[in-house]
């Protein structure tokens, strides 16, 4: 394993055999696993490049067991680390040799769905598609998707703050979650927000969502519903140059238009999806968008036209615009199986999730193109346009010595590059432990310090999830030392009034 | 110590750029004086009053750092003029589009703040129902905190999951936690067009039911609101013909492409043909309506209630109705009824603890909370302004503060009362 885990406890892997005991006396039954061929399907998440079986997997099903593991290991000084449905792409559930792992698979109820407000309360192992599956034949859907929303739970897109190709217009989960029930490390169960708009006091249901399972384990959500738009339709539009698609971008968010959804997809994503897919897709561009506009049918129709004429003004040189749903479907279908498409033409691939500004866009495909050349890796990217999202994917073969390396050497450049041109490390699939050591490439050692005191007031101890997220771990003692300044109030060069 | 809710002559600092932000701080700090935040100081009657002896002035930080329109994104210094921000972005045609409320008539002050105090206060408008509030579209932050350190959050990008989101925590955090000196915006396109449907005449109940079915259709309402008929509005504003007339109705807003807007409320109308007749405003008109809503100017501080305490309580939207009727009876208040019963702003007959008691309980057994947000200095010494927590919350929401600022040093005892003085 390439990267730095917090050093075991040998006191409390000595005493594993008590830890099952006890484990077992709060979760009676198939809840405890600890032997090692079924802790096998645990031991890594998304990020199947890295593995860790855990000390002993505990699958509770009620909320006062999940406060009683962790009260008993908040006791016991012993790590816990928490997951959904196992499908994150930074390895934020990556178990902890001495750690327990703690599954909330068990919580797949929903709880109350409440038309008049607009919100279901949902427990945390419910996966994302099911929510919208449980209120569609009222109209309704739950907004943020996803590509794993088949399989990946709500509880691990409130841990991420999951987003989607729909995130653009609807935003992500934290502008979609309004309240939760949390258990903290001590095993104190509280109630955040619930069905009004906003909660009172400071927003700790939004500093909850995104905390990569850090602050806390949640055990019910409530989220918001949206009606589904009458209509949604497609264009499909390819371009000659890199650049015109993003000056086509550009402009299209320039004219007030906010699509459903945007994507871009290179020459190389576009011949690996279209091979497998056969959706269509035009394979002598350089760049293809994907725009899609939903809402009433006039709507839909006019917008249409309007990107039709940005498109051709910005030099495309393909257009299909979808008349049918099953047409619009197979234009999508291609993107969305792009990463299993890639997955056929090369034995293994990393898949990078920087933001960028959207302007920055061909000087990061021109870097990224650079970067391919240096360490002799092919690269296929696909990129959330219209927020500036990029998935580069680097094809790799674990099998042939120092690939693996030389990917992620290549992945951590490209991320650099995307703090360089002004965007941020994670766009949607979280720092975990694959960005953990490029935090100091985005913020200072004051930025770090502020963020993981905000942990402190969660997890004093440091029990939940630790190694995720932060290169360097503090005690929360020596975080909150204040600087002492002697001198006063005087600073003779300030106006006073 | 000095209080300076009554705005006492005090030391104020006028800091010019983030190292005399941490400067200031710092020797507050080794001198145990807590300092109160201002940008223009439009809000400063909301919260309890404070412990503080000096005054951090922020408004020279009134730059706007970068605005980029084809980015959806705006930067700028946190004393930076609302009003000149709106502008400059309305000069190509985006906007916020959570719809900050302006405070100023409600409160009876001058000037609509800064984009700091925007932050801090978090107040959002009608549209929040659709497009969130200020916490959804702040991305990044530069503050300080009251450790004295300068530290940034987020990012100048949409789509960002790098770290804690310390910026949800500084939106309405009202300066307790840090000092903003920089942060960065999403900014929206304005709708093409815009209109309003009115329904009149129902009651509360039944506007709440008119609301939730809106609110549940396909059609994007992005407003919904009821004002009751009252003896107390004042027939003046974009308000006055209602007033006049004597009736209350009941507020849709549809916004978009004029095409889509045309189609929408017909289709609306048509899902609303039980609830009455519907009148229709178009683009001006129905802009002035939503201002006023956002504003809250039936309440304002020059009107008839202007010595009325009020109140602002968020509930869930389809139990909004039932808690406003009962708290006009209990109390022989004014509602004004937004985000579909979501928002209640309550102006209750003036009592020196603003009814805190009652209100509260009728708030709480419908699943919501209530701030007082006008009242005066006495009334705000002796009742929690903010709702009060959950024990095992608020000992949450103090440990976070105190990560922020374990000597308290920023707004003291603003957000709790009987706090650390």
């Amino acid at each position: 394993m390439a990267i730095m885990m917090p050093a075991a406890d040998q006191a409390v892997l000595g005493r594993r055999g008590e830890i099952v005991a006890a484990l077992r006396a709060i979760v009676p039954g198939e809840g405890v696993i600890d032997s090692a061929a079924e802790m096998l399907a645990y031991e890594s998440d998304g990020l199947t490049a890295y593995r860790q079986p855990p000390m002993v997997v505990v699958l509770p099903d009620t909320t006062e067991q999940v406060s009683q593991v962790l009260k008993y290991c908040f006791e016991h000084g012993i790590k816990v680390v928490p997951r959904g449905s196992g499908t994150s792409l930074s390895g934020g559930a990556l178990p902890l040799v001495d750690g327990v792992l703690l599954g909330l698979g068990k919580f797949k109820r929903i709880r109350e769905i409440d038309f008049d407000n607009r919100v279901v309360v949902t427990e945390p192992g419910v996966t994302n598609l099911a929510i919208s599956q449980a209120v569609a034949h009222a109209g309704f859907y739950y907004a943020p998707d996803p590509s794993s929303q088949i399989a990946c739970s709500i509880g691990g897109n409130v841990a991420e703050n999951s987003g989607g190709v729909h995130c653009l217009k609807y935003g992500m989960t934290t502008n979609n979650v309004l309240g939760c029930e949390i258990v903290l490390m001590s095993g104190e169960i509280l109630r955040i927000g619930g069905k009004a708009a906003e909660n009172s006091g400071y927003d700790l249901m939004g500093i909850i969502t995104g905390s990569e399972g850090l602050l806390g384990v949640i055990t019910e959500i409530t989220v918001r519903i949206l009606q589904k738009p009458e209509t949604a339709r497609a264009l499909m539009v390819g371009f000659a140059e890199v650049e015109a698609a993003g000056e086509c971008v550009a402009r299209i968010i320039g004219a007030g238009i906010i699509p459903g959804g945007m994507e871009m997809m290179d020459k190389p994503a576009i011949h690996a999806a279209e091979a497998f897919v056969h959706a269509g897709y035009p394979l002598d561009v350089e760049a293809l968008l994907i725009i899609e506009l939903d809402g009433p049918s006039v709507e839909v129709d006019e917008l249409i036209k309007r990107v039709e004429a940005i498109a051709q003004g910005c030099g495309s040189t393909t257009c299909q615009i979808s008349t049918s749903e099953a047409e619009r479907n197979l234009f999508w279908a291609g993107r969305k199986a792009a990463f299993p498409a890639v997955g056929r033409i090369s034995p293994d691939y990393l898949c990078m999730d920087g933001t960028i500004p959207r302007g920055a866009l061909p000087k990061a495909l021109a870097r990224i193109r650079d970067l391919s050349a240096k360490y002799d890796l092919r690269v296929a990217n696909v990129f959330h346009a219209g927020d500036g999202n990029l998935h580069p994917l680097i094809l790799y073969d674990a099998n042939k010595p120092g690939e693996i390396e030389r990917a992620e050497a290549f992945g951590a450049d490209i991320l650099r590059a995307c703090v360089e041109f002004g965007g941020v490390l994670t766009g949607e699939h979280g720092v975990g432990i694959e960005k953990r050591d490029l935090m100091d490439e985005m913020f200072s050692e004051a930025d770090l310090n502020q963020q993981q005191r905000l942990k402190c007031a969660f997890d004093a101890q440091g029990l939940l999830n630790p190694g995720k997220v932060f290169p360097t771990l503090h005690r929360c003692a020596e975080l909150g030392r204040m600087h002492v300044h002697a001198g006063q109030l005087a600073f003779p060069d300030l106006p006073r009034f | 110590m000095m209080p300076t809710d009554g705005h006492s002559i005090v030391d104020t600092l006028k800091v010019r750029d983030g190292r005399d932000v941490e400067e200031v701080v710092r020797a507050a700090i080794a001198n145990e004086q807590p300092l109160e935040i201002i940008g223009h100081g439009t809000k400063r009657t909301i919260g309890q009053p404070m412990a503080t002896n000096a005054v951090l002035d922020v408004s020279a930080l009134n730059a706007v750092s970068s605005y980029e329109p084809n980015e959806l994104i705006i930067t700028a210094q946190s004393g930076a003029p609302l009003a000149d921000v709106q502008s400059l972005i309305d000069s190509k045609n985006q906007q916020f589009a959570f719809e900050p409320i302006d405070t100023s008539k409600l409160l009876g002050v001058y000037g609509n703040g800064t984009i700091g105090g925007m932050i801090g206060a978090g107040l959002a408008g009608p549209r929040r129902i659709r497009a969130g509030g200020a916490r959804d579209h702040l991305l990044g932050a530069h503050a300080v905190s009251g450790f004295g350190d300068g530290f940034k959050t987020g990012g100048k990008v949409v789509k960002n999951v790098t770290g804690y989101d310390l910026c949800k925590l500084l939106t309405g955090s009202w300066g307790t936690l840090a000092v903003m000196t920089e942060v960065t915006l999403k900014v929206m396109p304005k709708p093409e067009s815009e209109r309003t449907l009115v329904l009149s005449g129902l009651d509360d109940l039944t506007a709440n039911r008119a609301m939730t079915t809106a609110l549940g259709s396909p059609f994007d309402v992005s407003g919904a609101a009821h004002l009751p008929n009252s003896a107390f509005r004042p027939a003046t504003g974009a308000l006055a013909e209602f007033a006049a007339q004597g009736r209350a109705v009941t507020l849709l807003r549809l916004e978009g492409i004029a095409a889509s807007v045309a189609d929408r409320a017909g289709s609306l109308v048509k899902a609303l043909a039980s609830f009455g007749t519907v009148e229709m405003l178009q683009d001006a008109a129905s802009a002035a309506i939503w201002s006023a809503i956002r504003d809250v100017e039936p309440f304002a501080a020059s009107g008839a209630l202007g010595a009325w305490p009020v109140w602002r309580i968020v509930c869930p939207p389809a139990s909004g109705g039932a808690l406003g009727q009962v708290l006009a009876r209990e109390t022989g208040g004014d509602m004004i009824y937004d985000w579909g019963g979501g928002l209640i702003w309550a102006a209750l007959p003036p009592k020196p603890d603003a009814l805190a008691a009652l209100v509260r309980q009728r708030v709480e057994a419908a699943g919501g909370h209530g701030s007082l947000i006008r009242a005066s200095e006495e009334t705000r010494r002796n009742v929690d302004v903010f709702h009060p927590q959950p024990s095992g919350i608020a000992a949450l929401s103090e440990r976070v503060r105190h990560s922020f600022d374990p000597k308290v040093i920023l707004n003291r005892g603003r957000m709790v009362r009987g706090a650390p003085a």
